[in-house]
């Protein structure tokens, strides 16, 4: 009863706060959850939520975990998945990591660099950077480029450069 | 292997593997559950911790978890012994099912391992299943170990403003190249499913433990993303020390409570409550809920919680925010370089000096790309600029151009904002003072958390303030009264200082009760609100923090002589507050506020205050108070106990 009391007594207060409306926006990009467990599958951290830009479900998705409405349902995983998981990896990737990855990509080094690395079974991520770097305009070409046109120019610079010794199985 | 669905749980937790092609056999289910009761199995702590059975008041068992698909036996909830018959009868149910989730072996892993390893279970006279979405979430997530994750304390968000924890199950103590590439490790956390947009609904459900609360797991790169670039909250890691068969455990934990839920208490059974225990559930040696508070958890309690665990964390890791990070990068910058940076960020087409170095151009690059990055964070990922989104576009094809590697950038951990070696959530302190009039008086404060700008600095943020419930009652013996000298609901200062790269205002709010030190009433108690905003520089000379705010304030009482005779007023004015900390061991506070009544009797009134800090050890201060009011002018001496 007491935790009943004490939790009566700060009712007030928070309610007035303001900062809560902010999360509305995102989070009504939300579609859904599939099925208790969500949907399996291959691919890295897919969510569910239809065309939103990854970044947007990021926001909507885990605002300090309480505005999420996602259960077991996020996919990722770079074994057991079969053809494909390259590319369905590293688009997943690329939604979610989209700003991040630029920054790095344009630096030639970094922690998305690191993860593309992984994600695509590539040798070493030193020469990883170098060759998206070297890329950049036409990974990159415009800030409004789609994530399947970043996802897709990025699959060609790590196959165009077979010294990288990508997609390994 | 595959037969069985937790055959690899089990393998870890069990010595003998099944051998021989299995052969359901009913019997074997009497012989187990009479070997359960033989050895009391029921009330062992690792199987009331799978359940998260707790003592009821009245001495029986009632299970923290809400959702009755976690449950079995028809009163699962609160007879674990029958609970556990149940799922063992469970285990020997060899019905085909639809749904895999509606058969026990693939439902409870974590019980199939821990009831088959203690009860030494013939595997191969259980029926065989087969849990496909078990396995491939066991693939996909691939667990070699777990960490503990901290996000600090973000106040522009009630929710997250006391920071956050999480668990990450990690797919290898190395990825490539001897690096982890932690990004692609599973995050898994606790959190309430609001469903409802009312800003008084969801406080109210959220304290009232109306809000499902559900385990989930993303990405962990989800979280890195949100926290570190979105809303520049540095990470803080811990490495748990756990035996391989633990953290297949915990992984199989998981995933049982994945598909349930509790309620969800934001003061006490919240997130990090519940991520202790799903952890103690896989690991009963260890003793983690016992080490936080009754009333409120808090994210920092339970990263002491761990510590309380000698071993029990291997490594710490910092992962530091946007903001800590183009802070690292400026200070490795010459003052004409940060002229330059503000200048690209502004204008990604500005000249830069040809004779500067390709490597200095790229370090003033990749600063000003960081600054455009820390401005409009929110703004660019929704999309809602796209002014700054070209010129960060501009700026990251010049820097590319450069076609030279950034060096990876070296932030160095700041050892004193480790949260563990914060001082204590909940501070009481007692005391006594003199005032004006010339009567003793005996002070007692009370504060269920957090931090106050005069309190130890180590392990909080340097320029925040964030309380919860703090209150101080005062007797005056020679009056024979006792009046409640302030208290608060929530109070929160957010001193965010001015420089040349960063514009923000400071802000401080609280809503509580005060009493009435001027003309108005005099010594009445009444209802108060305030919020204030305005400027701060800080750290000057690496010790002194100075705030200047516009405030309003709303007080309301009975006796009140407020706006036009009414029992409130509002009150206008200035405020300033400065902070001096001579070392870790000395901090001095003076706040100044003076306020317009417009329509009251008095027309203005004013409050001035210091405070004399010594901290005599992390959880032991001492402090010295004077203040001067229109109807008070007192002084006042207390010991702070932090626990």
């Amino acid at each position: 009863m007491t935790r009943l009391s004490l939790a009566l007594a700060v009712v007030a207060v928070l309610a007035a706060s303001p900062a809560l409306a902010q999360s509305d926006d995102t989070k009504s990009a939300i579609k859904g959850t599939p099925g208790r467990y969500g949907a399996a599958g291959c691919g890295l951290g897919s969510m569910a939520f239809g065309d939103q830009p990854g970044g947007v479900q990021i926001l909507a998705a885990t605002t300090n975990g309480t505005f999420g409405t996602q259960t077991f349902g996020i996919t990722t995983g770079t074994s057991n998945c079969g053809p494909g998981v390259f590319a369905q990896g590293t688009k997943n990737f690329v939604e979610a990591n989209r700003e991040a990855l630029a920054k790095d990509i344009s630096r030639g080094e970094g922690e998305a660099i690191g993860a593309l690395t992984v994600i695509n079974s590539c040798g070493d991520s030193r020469a990883v950077g170098a060759a998206l770097q070297r890329n950049f305009k036409s990974i990159f070409p415009t800030e409004n480029a789609s994530n399947e046109d970043v996802t897709s120019a990025i699959l060609e610079t790590l196959n165009g450069e077979k010294s990288l010794g990508c997609f390994r199985s | 292997m595959g037969t069985f669905p937790a055959a690899l749980l089990v393998s870890l937790a069990l010595a003998g593997a099944p051998a021989s092609a299995p052969r359901p056999d009913p019997a074997h289910l009497a012989e187990l559950i009479a070997r359960a009761r033989e050895q009391r199995l029921a009330e062992e702590v690792g199987w009331l911790r799978l359940g998260h059975w707790r003592r009821t008041l009245l001495g029986g068992w009632k299970s923290e978890v809400d959702g009755a698909q976690f449950f079995l036996a028809p009163r699962g909830k609160r007879d674990p012994a029958a609970e556990l018959e149940a799922t063992l009868a469970g285990f020997f149910d060899d019905q085909p099912r639809a749904d895999e989730l509606d058969d026990a072996q693939c439902r409870f892993p974590a019980r199939f391992a821990f009831l088959a390893g203690k009860l030494g279970a013939d595997l191969s006279r259980l029926p065989p299943r087969r849990c496909p979405r078990l396995e491939e979430f066991l693939a996909r997530v691939h667990p070699q170990g777990a960490t503990m994750v901290f996000s600090s304390y973000y106040l522009n968000n009630p929710a997250s403003a006391f920071g956050h924890t999480l668990l990450r199950l990690d797919k290898a103590p190395e990825a490539l190249g001897g690096k982890h590439f932690e990004l692609l490790d599973y995050g898994v956390d606790y959190a309430a499913t609001v469903d409802t947009r009312n800003a008084v609904l969801y406080a109210a459900k959220g304290l009232l433990g109306f809000f499902k609360g559900e385990f989930k797991h993303y990405a962990y790169y989800y979280k890195v993303r949100q926290y570190g670039d979105y809303e520049s909250r540095d990470l803080w890691e811990y490495d748990l020390d756990l035996a391989p068969g633990e953290v297949a455990l915990l992984t199989a934990h998981v995933w049982e409570l994945g598909g349930t839920y509790f309620a969800y208490w934001y003061l006490d059974e919240n997130c990090s409550y519940h991520v202790l225990g799903a952890l103690e559930a896989a690991a009963p040696r260890l003793r983690l809920l016992d080490h936080v508070g009754r009333f409120v958890v808090l994210p920092s309690d339970t990263i002491h919680a761990l510590f309380a665990n000698p071993g029990l964390v291997r490594q710490v890791h910092y992962r530091p925010s946007i903001r800590t990070q183009f802070e690292a990068r400026a200070r490795s910058l010459s003052p004409p370089q940060l002229d330059l940076v503000e200048r690209l960020a502004r204008d990604p087409a500005a000249p830069v000096p040809g004779a500067l170095a390709s490597t200095d151009q790229a370090a003033v690059l990749d600063a000003s790309v960081d600054l455009v990055d820390l401005r409009h964070a929110r703004d660019l990922l929704l999309g809602k600029d796209p002014v700054a989104a070209g010129r960060r576009q501009e700026l990251l094809e010049r820097r590319a151009a450069l076609a030279v590697p950034s060096p990876p950038l070296e932030v160095p951990v700041p050892a004193d904002r480790r949260p563990e070696v914060g001082h204590g959530s909940l501070r009481l302190g007692v005391g006594g003072g003199v005032d004006r009039r010339g009567g003793g008086t005996v002070l007692l404060d009370l504060r269920l958390a957090l931090h106050d700008l005069g309190d130890p600095g180590e392990g909080f943020p340097a320029l925040a303030q964030i309380e919860f419930l703090p209150a101080r009652l005062r007797w005056l013996p020679r009056e024979g009264r006792l009046e409640l000298d302030d208290a608060s609901l929530v109070r929160v200062l957010s001193i965010n200082p001015v420089n040349r790269f960063d514009i923000k205002p400071s802000w401080r709010m609280r809503a509580g009760a005060t009493t009435v030190r001027d003309g108005g009433c005099a010594g009445c108690t009444a209802f108060a609100a305030e919020l204030g905003g305005g400027f701060a520089t800080a750290d000057l000379a690496g010790a002194l923090d100075l705030l200047a705010m516009g405030e309003v304030e709303l007080l309301a009482a009975p006796g009140l002589e407020g706006a036009a005779g009414a029992g409130w007023r509002p009150g206008l004015g200035p405020s300033a507050l400065a902070r001096l900390r001579l070392g870790s061991r000395v901090t001095f506070l003076a706040d100044a506020r003076w306020r317009f009544l417009p329509g009251a009797r008095p027309r203005a009134s004013h409050l001035l205050s210091g405070v004399l800090r010594l901290h005599l050890a992390r959880d032991l201060s001492l402090a010295l108070e004077a203040r001067h009011a229109p109807a008070t002018r007192d002084v006042s001496a207390l010991v702070l106990g932090y626990f």
